[in-house]
C-alpha cells in the first residue's frame, strides 16, 4: 500500500512537473518568434537566432546558437532558402534529433504559405540571389501571419495535447484581431493603392500584394547585387518618365542610393521595418504592420 | 427438399415476368419499338439517378469537413484562401565545386619561395598556382548519420595533377546526451585554423607555425573522434579523438621518413600498439559578451608518438581566441570587425634514451589577425606572425626565428566569388637576405550548393 502511495505520489510529481516545463522554441527570427510567443502564451519559453535588426539570410551559425537548438523542443524556420548558408550546418552540429527536418520539432513555414515570385523556366545564379522554390518574404503579409500562427498552434497542440485548446484559442483571438486591425492598416493606406513604389531589394512584394501597390523596380539591378552609377541612372530615368514618387528599403541597406536617387528625381524615401526588432518600437507582430503603416504615410501620405 | 424449392422459385420467376410484360406474348412491330423506348428512358434515369447520387454524397462530405474545422476557421475564413502545400526536396545531397587560383611573384626565386610558404596550397611560386580545386559532396545518410567527402584536385609545380582524398567522414545524427561521433578521415579539430578548407581562409596562405608543425597540407588522418556538447550555460564541447599517426598529413608524429628534424634523420616506423596512436583533445567556449560581440575560446592538445627514434613522442598544444563585433544593423553582414589568434608550443623528444644526440627539441610560434568589413562585400585585412625555436636554428627554414606580415584586400562580388590581393613580408633568418616581399592575387568561384557561411 506504501508502494503504491508513493508511486502514485512520483508520478503526480511527474505529471505536474512535466505540465509546468514551458515548451523550448527556437526560431530563426524574431517575426516567428512573436508569433509563437502570441499562440504558445505561459506554455512556451521562445528564443529567436537572429536579431531583427539583421538579414536573416546573411547570419552565420555561431556556437551560442548551437546550445539553443540543442535544448530547443520545436525549431521554426522561415525556409524557402532563407536560412541556407547557416541552418544546416547548424542542424548537424546540434545533435538534437527531434528538431531536424522530419520530425514533429521541426516546422518550415514556407510550407503553409502561398509563396510568390516563384521562378518558372531556367534559373541561374547570374540572376542574382533568386530563389526558384518562391520569394522567402513572406511574413510581410498579414495573412501570411495567420496562416503561420495557425501552423504553429496545431504543431503545439501536438506536442502538448495538454494545452492543445489553449493554443488553438489564442490563434483564434489572434486572427480575429488580425482581421480588425487589417482592415485598419488597409483603410490608412488607401492612398497607396495601385501606386507605382521602387523598393530596394527584392524583399516587399508581399507587403505590396496585400495593400494593392506595384513595386515597379528595384535600387538593386539584380537581387542581391548593389547599385552601380550606371544602374542608378537608369533607374533615375525610368522613375522620372513614369513618376514614381515612392522608395521604400529596410534600415540595414545604406541609405546613400536612397539620397542620390532623392537629389535627382525627389522621389520620398520611407524606411521599413522589415522584422519584429528591425526598430526600437517593433516589438511584436502587430507592431511591426503599425510602424510600416505609420513610415509610409509619413513618407507619402497627404 | 432443395430441389422443390428451387422448382418453386423459378416458377415464381416466370409468374413475375409475365405480370411485368403482359406484351411478350402478343409480339408485334409496334411493341417492340415501344419496349425499345421504355428500356432506353429506363436507363436514362438510372444515369441521371447515379449522377445525383454522386454529387450528393461529394456535397454531403465537404460539408462535413466544413463543419469539421469550423471551430478554428471560422476566425480566420475571411483573411485567408487555400494554401498550396509544396513538397519539400528530402534527397538533401550537396554538391559542389570551388577553384581557387593565384598568380603573383616575390623578390625570390622559386626554391626559396618554397620554404618561405610552406603550405601545400599555398601560392608558391613566381607566375601562375591552382591552389586548390575542391569537390565536396555531403548529405544526410539515414536518420542515423550524415556524411561528407572532400577530394582536391591540384596542379603541382612541375604540372602534374594531384588529387588527394582530404576529407571523408561520417557524424553521428541521433545520439543522446549531447554527443556526437565522427569517424573516417578528416582534419583534426586542433585550434581554430586546422579544420579550415583553403577556400574558407582569411589569407591566401597558411599560417607559418601550421605550415611548420602540421606540415603543408594541415593535421588529417584516419580515426574516430567523440565530442561532447557540455550542459553548461555558456556553450562548452569537449572533444577527444584518436587517429593514424603515419603518413604524409601527420607531420611532427610517424610522417616523412628518411626527410630530416632538427638534424634527425626520420625513420620507418609504425605505429605497434594502442599507445602508439595520435591522441587529439579539444575543449571550445563559445559566450555571448553582448548583441554584438562574441566570443570563441579554445585549447588543444595532441600527444602521439615521432619518427626520430623508435620510443620518442611528440606533444603540442595550443590556445585559440577568435572574437567578432557585428553593429546592430548589417547589410548582408556587413560591416564587421573579427580578430583571431593561436599560439602553438611543441615539444618533440628526438633520439631514444641512451642515444648521445637525444635531445628535446622546443618550437612555438603564434599568428594573429585581424579583418575590417569595412562596406558589403569589401573585407581588409592584417596578419601578423612569428615562430622560433630553441637552440641554434638560424640556417633551418623550418625551425629559425621568422616573422611575416600580410596586409590583404578582399571583394566577393557575391557569395560565391572572391577576388584578393595580399602582400607578404618576410623577416628570416635562413635567407641570405634575410628578407622577401611578395604580392598574390587570388581568385575564387564556387559552383553548385550554397557554401555555409563560416562564424
Amino acid at each position: 500500500m506504501k508502494i503504491v502511495n508513493f508511486s502514485f505520489g512520483l508520478l503526480l510529481l511527474m505529471t505536474s512537473l512535466t505540465s509546468q516545463a514551458a515548451l523550448r522554441i527556437v526560431t530563426t527570427t524574431q517575426d516567428l518568434a512573436s508569433l509563437a510567443e502570441t499562440v504558445g502564451g505561459e506554455q512556451v519559453q521562445v528564443q529567436s537566432l537572429t536579431p531583427g535588426t539583421r538579414d536573416p539570410h546573411f547570419a552565420a551559425a555561431k556556437p551560442s546558437m548551437i546550445r539553443k537548438v540543442f535544448r530547443a523542443d520545436l525549431l521554426l524556420v522561415i525556409g524557402a532558402e532563407m536560412e541556407i548558408g547557416w541552418l544546416p550546418p547548424l542542424l548537424r552540429s546540434a545533435r538534437n534529433p527531434q528538431v531536424q527536418p522530419g520530425n514533429p520539432g521541426y516546422l518550415d513555414l514556407s510550407l503553409v504559405v502561398p509563396l510568390l515570385g516563384k521562378i518558372s523556366g531556367p534559373v541561374s545564379r547570374a540572376m542574382g540571389d533568386v530563389h526558384a522554390r518562391g520569394n522567402p518574404h513572406y511574413w510581410l503579409d498579414p495573412r501570411n501571419g495567420v496562416r503561420m500562427a495557425q501552423a504553429i498552434a496545431t504543431r503545439l497542440g501536438e506536442l502538448d495535447p495538454a494545452n492543445k485548446d489553449r493554443y488553438q484559442r489564442r490563434f483564434g483571438a489572434f486572427a480575429q484581431t488580425m482581421e480588425s486591425r487589417l482592415a485598419g492598416w488597409r483603410a490608412g493606406l488607401a492612398w497607396l493603392k495601385g501606386k507605382p513604389v521602387i523598393a530596394y531589394h527584392k524583399s516587399f512584394i508581399y507587403l505590396a500584394d496585400v495593400f494593392d501597390f506595384r513595386i515597379v523596380d528595384e535600387v538593386e539591378p539584380k537581387p542581391g547585387i548593389a547599385p552601380s552609377a550606371a544602374s542608378l541612372g537608369a533607374l533615375i530615368t525610368r522613375m522620372r518618365a513614369e513618376h514614381i514618387g515612392l522608395l521604400i528599403m529596410e534600415p540595414y541597406y545604406e541609405r546613400r542610393s536612397a539620397r542620390y536617387l532623392k537629389e535627382q528625381t525627389g522621389v520620398r524615401v520611407a524606411v521599413l521595418p522589415q522584422s519584429v526588432g528591425a526598430q526600437p518600437d517593433v516589438n511584436n507582430y502587430f507592431d511591426l504592420f503599425d510602424a510600416i503603416v505609420a513610415a509610409l504615410n509619413n513618407a507619402g501620405g497627404e | 427438399m432443395d430441389h422443390f424449392y428451387f422448382r418453386i422459385k423459378r416458377l415464381a420467376a416466370v409468374i413475375a415476368v409475365l405480370l411485368l410484360y403482359p406484351g411478350t406474348a402478343f409480339a408485334s412491330d409496334e411493341t417492340e419499338a415501344l419496349r425499345q423506348e421504355l428500356t432506353e428512358l429506363r436507363q436514362q434515369m438510372q444515369r441521371l439517378q447515379q449522377t445525383y447520387v454522386q454529387q450528393i454524397n461529394a456535397l454531403e462530405q465537404r460539408l462535413d469537413g466544413l463543419e469539421s474545422k469550423a471551430d478554428t476557421q471560422a476566425f480566420a475564413a475571411p483573411l485567408m484562401q487555400a494554401a498550396p502545400i509544396s513538397a519539400a526536396s528530402n534527397s538533401g545531397i550537396q554538391i559542389g565545386v570551388s577553384g581557387l587560383f593565384a598568380a603573383g611573384g616575390s623578390s625570390v626565386d622559386n626554391n626559396a619561395l618554397e620554404s618561405l610558404q610552406g603550405g601545400a596550397h599555398d601560392p608558391g611560386q613566381n607566375g601562375f598556382t591552382v591552389q586548390n580545386v575542391e569537390l565536396s559532396i555531403s548529405g544526410t545518410v539515414d536518420p542515423y548519420f550524415d556524411a561528407q567527402v572532400n577530394i582536391i584536385f591540384q596542379i603541382d609545380a612541375d604540372g602534374e595533377t594531384v588529387v588527394e582524398l582530404e576529407e571523408a567522414f561520417f557524424t553521428t545524427r541521433g545520439l543522446p546526451w549531447g554527443l556526437q561521433v565522427k569517424g573516417g578521415q578528416y582534419f583534426t579539430g586542433f585550434g581554430r585554423q586546422n579544420p579550415l578548407h583553403p577556400h574558407s581562409w582569411d589569407f591566401v596562405d597558411q599560417p607559418v607555425v601550421l605550415s611548420r608543425f602540421f606540415g603543408g597540407d594541415g593535421l588529417r588522418s584516419q580515426g574516430v573522434r567523440t565530442s561532447w556538447l557540455m550542459p553548461t550555460d555558456w556553450y562548452s564541447e569537449l572533444l577527444l579523438g584518436i587517429q593514424n599517426p603515419k603518413g604524409e598529413t601527420v607531420t611532427s608524429f610517424l610522417s616523412a621518413p628518411g626527410e630530416e628534424i632538427g638534424g634527425h634523420i626520420l625513420i620507418d616506423r609504425a605505429a605497434r600498439n594502442v599507445g602508439d596512436l595520435l591522441y587529439t583533445a579539444r575543449w571550445l567556449n563559445g559566450f555571448d559578451l553582448s548583441d554584438t560581440l562574441s566570443m570563441n575560446l579554445g585549447v588543444s592538445s595532441l600527444w602521439g608518438p615521432n619518427a626520430s627514434a623508435a620510443t620518442t613522442d611528440t606533444n603540442i598544444v595550443g590556445a585559440d581566441l577568435y572574437l567578432k563585433w557585428q553593429p546592430a544593423y548589417t547589410q548582408r553582414g556587413f560591416p564587421f570587425v573579427s580578430w583571431h589568434t593561436e599560439i602553438l608550443k611543441r615539444r618533440y623528444e628526438a633520439g631514444d634514451p641512451g642515444d648521445p644526440s637525444r635531445e628535446t627539441l622546443k618550437d612555438w610560434g603564434l599568428f594573429t589577425q585581424a579583418l575590417w568589413g569595412f562596406k558589403p562585400g569589401w573585407v581588409a585585412g592584417l596578419r601578423w606572425e612569428y615562430a622560433t625555436a630553441d637552440g641554434d636554428t638560424a640556417a633551418d627554414p623550418l625551425r629559425d626565428t621568422r616573422q611575416r606580415l600580410s596586409p590583404n584586400l578582399t571583394w566577393y562580388p557575391t557569395e560565391y566569388s572572391k577576388l584578393r590581393l595580399q602582400y607578404n613580408r618576410d623577416w628570416t633568418q635562413h635567407l641570405p637576405g634575410k628578407t622577401a616581399d611578395s604580392f598574390w592575387l587570388q581568385a575564387e568561384f564556387s559552383l553548385g550548393s550554397h557554401m555555409a557561411h563560416i562564424f
